[in-house]
């Protein structure tokens, strides 16, 4: 179904922060590990960060809010954000 | 090319409820398929059937499983989250801007708070409708709560002024382009107050009665009548001058 009005890409960037913050304040998020199992790609900060030797609690964190996808997806529409994987570059209207 | 048509004719065209007060069978506006329960807004029941069907078709073709995702996000897994974002702002987002129209500025806050209680509610989401009709339910009572909120604050009304109201016969000069109109009438409401704007919307477009606006506002429903008879003689007067 299509919409007559697209949603500017800043309004979902910033839907998703608000959500993600919610939810990382209410408990810890899914561990990347679950996440990557469930068949959902993570973003190259977050594959690093999986596979490096630290513990599940830190895996859990929300890496998003110190990343600067973020802040540019929240503020400027269509940022120029590429990685692939990352929610922020997921979107943009291009 | 197609005869020109004057706004006099276009008025009755898109607002004959303004024309006949008590005609409430007017079809002003687009519902978006969806309809006022007794208990609220928004299920698949009041969807069009090829609307259900074209959403059951979009799950299908895309592989999306509502529950799933549902169940996704309540694990807290950040790119199912990322997915339903993705997947359902647009529509709520046009669903909110098209009733909003006059105050475009608030949109954005409106659906992001719509996307707030969603996930604050989404454990209770059982999937008899679709997540598209559930979020569009939220957004629908946002909308309510912003118009309850506007027409609660409105100032005394001079019931001197609803009295008056011009003969509103209107005769039928040629075709009118819809659309066209459609843009003018909104183009009016944004040039009027607020609470005038708001009552109109509300009455003819959300097709509420004033019974039921009366309720929501806390308003007698003979307030209500003079107010709506007051922007309805409001949008008469620009529309003839403009």
């Amino acid at each position: 179904m299509r919409e007559k009005f697209k949603a500017p890409t800043r309004l979902k960037s910033k839907i998703y922060s608000a959500l993600i913050a919610r939810q990382s304040r209410d408990g810890s998020l899914l561990d990347l590990g679950a996440t990557k199992g469930s068949g959902r790609k993570l973003c190259v900060f977050e594959e690093l960060v999986q596979i490096a030797p630290v513990g599940e609690s830190v895996k859990s964190l929300n890496f998003c809010h110190v990343c600067h996808a973020r802040v540019l997806g929240e503020r400027i529409e269509n940022a120029p954000v590429f990685w692939p994987g990352c929610p922020y570059a997921q979107f943009q209207n291009r | 090319m197609e005869p020109m048509m004057s706004r006099n004719y276009a008025t009755s065209r898109l607002f004959p409820a303004l024309l006949k007060p008590r005609d409430v069978s007017a079809n002003l506006f687009p519902m978006d398929g969806l309809h006022a329960t007794p208990e609220g807004f928004c299920c698949n029941s009041g969807l069009k059937p090829s609307s259900a069907a074209s959403i059951e078709q979009r799950s299908g073709e895309t592989g999306i499983d509502d529950l799933a995702l549902v169940a996704a996000v309540l694990r807290k897994d950040r790119k199912a989250t990322a997915e339903f974002v993705n997947l359902y702002t647009d529509a709520v987002y046009s669903f909110i801007r098209r009733r909003l129209n006059p105050r475009q500025d608030l949109v954005d806050d409106l659906v992001q708070d719509v996307f707030i209680a969603a996930w604050e509610s989404l454990g209770g989401f059982r999937g008899s409708s679709s997540l598209r009709s559930w979020l569009l339910g939220i957004a629908r009572h946002k909308i309510e709560d912003y118009y309850r909120r506007l027409l609660q604050e409105a100032g005394p009304l001079d019931a001197a002024l609803a009295e008056i109201l011009p003969d509103t016969r209107l005769g039928v000069e040629a075709v009118v382009d819809r659309e066209r109109m459609e843009r003018h009438a909104r183009k009016i409401l944004n040039e009027m107050p607020q609470h005038y704007s708001v009552a109109l919307l509300w009455r003819y477009w959300e097709r509420r009665s004033a019974r039921e606006v009366a309720q929501a506002t806390g308003r007698t429903e003979k307030a209500v009548e003079r107010l709506l008879a007051r922007a309805r003689e409001q949008f008469r007067g620009r529309w003839k001058n403009a």
